[in-house]
C-alpha cells in the first residue's frame, strides 16, 4: 500500500531558523498567525486582556517547545492545538473561579466591527438590523458549551475544514460534524424571535 | 421563523474579519521579547547558583566527603528535634453512663412449653444420674 506523503511545511524555513535562536524567524510566525489565533481565542474568551495573556501564554509555550516540535503535523496544526488546550484549560479554570456572567464579559463584542459591511453602508436600516442580530448572536454563542463553541469558531469563522478542526481536536470527523450540527440548530434557536423581528 | 443553515453560517462569517486594533501586534512583540529576557534572566540567574555551589564542591580537597557527611548529620540531627512528637490526648473524665438494663423475659411462647408436671419435678435431695 501506498501512503501519501505530507506536502512539505510552508513554515519550515522560519521553524528552523527560529529553533537555532533566530529570534526574527519567531517574530515572523507570530505575525503571520497572530489574527488567525487571535480570532480563536478571542471568540472563545469574550474578553481582551484574557485573550492578550492566552497568546503570551501560547507564544512563549510554543517558542519553549520548539525543540519538541518533530514536524509530523505541520507548525500551523501544532501551534494551533497548543492554542486550544492552553484557551480550553483557561475556561474550565475562570469557571472554577467566579462563573463569569454574560454582562462581565467584554462590551465590545456586543459592538463587532466585523458587522460595518460595506456593502450595506448604503442602508442604514439593514445595518442596525445587522447590528441587533450580532448582539444576538454573540449572546447564544456564549451560550454554547465550550466544545460546540470551540468548533463553531473554527469552521464558521476561520473556515477551516472538518478534517483539519478533527485533527486539531484529535477526534472524528463525525464528532466535529455532530456537534456543528447541535451548535447550529442550538444558534438557529436563539435567533429565532430577532430574526422575526428583523426579517 | 428561524435562519436557514446557510443564513447563520453567513452571519458567523462576518466576524472572521475581526481583527485587533492598528499597532496591537507591534505592542505585543514588544513584550513577548521582554517577558522572554525576563524568564531567560531568572533562569540564568538559577543556573549561575547551581554553577557556583557545584564549582566550589568540585574545588574542595576530599575533605568534602566528611563536610558532606558533617552537613547531613546536622540535618537529620535538626529535622529530628523539629519534627513534632505527636499530639497528647487528654483523657476525657469519667461519666457515668446513663443506660438502664432491662434483663429480658422470655417469651410467652416459650414458657408455655416447659413441662412443670409434678413427674419431671422430682423430690428434695434426690438425684437422678
Amino acid at each position: 500500500m501506498f501512503r501519501q506523503s505530507r506536502p512539505p511545511d510552508p513554515d519550515q524555513d522560519l521553524v528552523t531558523r527560529a529553533r537555532e535562536g533566530d529570534t526574527r524567524a519567531f517574530d515572523a510566525l507570530i505575525l503571520k498567525y497572530g489574527d488567525k489565533l487571535y480570532g480563536l481565542v478571542y471568540h472563545m474568551t469574550s474578553h481582551k486582556e484574557d485573550t492578550h495573556d492566552l497568546l503570551q501564554e501560547i507564544f512563549a509555550r510554543a517558542y519553549q517547545s520548539l525543540k519538541s516540535f518533530r514536524g509530523s503535523s505541520s507548525f500551523y496544526t501544532w501551534i494551533y492545538q497548543i492554542a486550544v488546550n492552553l484557551t480550553l484549560n483557561f475556561l474550565k479554570k475562570r469557571k472554577r473561579r467566579s462563573g463569569l456572567s454574560l454582562n462581565e464579559l467584554d462590551s465590545a463584542i456586543h459592538q463587532d466591527p466585523a458587522l460595518i459591511d460595506s456593502t450595506h453602508e448604503a442602508n442604514p436600516e439593514r445595518q442596525t438590523n445587522l447590528n441587533e442580530l450580532q448582539v444576538k448572536l454573540n449572546e447564544a454563542m456564549q451560550k454554547l458549551s465550550e466544545p460546540h463553541r470551540m468548533v463553531v469558531t473554527m469552521f464558521d469563522i476561520q473556515g477551516m475544514s472538518h478534517g483539519e478542526i478533527a485533527k486539531v481536536l484529535k477526534t472524528s470527523e463525525g464528532t466535529i460534524r455532530s456537534r456543528l450540527h447541535y451548535a447550529h440548530l442550538q444558534l438557529q434557536s436563539a435567533l429565532q424571535d430577532a430574526w422575526n423581528e428583523r426579517f | 421563523m428561524k435562519p436557514s443553515v446557510e443564513q447563520l453560517e453567513n452571519l458567523l462569517a462576518l466576524k472572521s474579519h475581526e481583527r485587533p486594533e492598528e499597532g496591537y501586534w507591534q505592542d505585543f512583540l514588544c513584550e513577548f521579547h521582554q517577558r522572554q529576557r525576563e524568564q531567560a534572566a531568572e533562569k540564568s540567574g538559577l543556573v549561575s547558583f547551581y554553577n557556583r555551589v557545584s564549582a566550589w564542591f568540585a574545588d574542595l580537597s576530599p575533605s568534602k566527603w566528611a563536610y558532606g557527611a558533617g552537613l547531613a548529620y546536622a540535618t537529620v540531627t535538626v529535622a529530628f528535634f523539629l519534627m513534632p512528637k505527636g499530639v497528647d490526648v487528654e483523657n476525657a473524665p469519667a461519666s457515668p453512663v446513663n443506660y438502664q438494663v432491662v434483663p429480658t423475659a422470655p417469651p410467652v411462647e416459650q414458657l408455655d412449653e416447659l413441662d412443670l408436671s409434678p413427674s419431671t419435678q422430682g423430690s428434695v435431695g434426690e438425684q437422678v444420674f
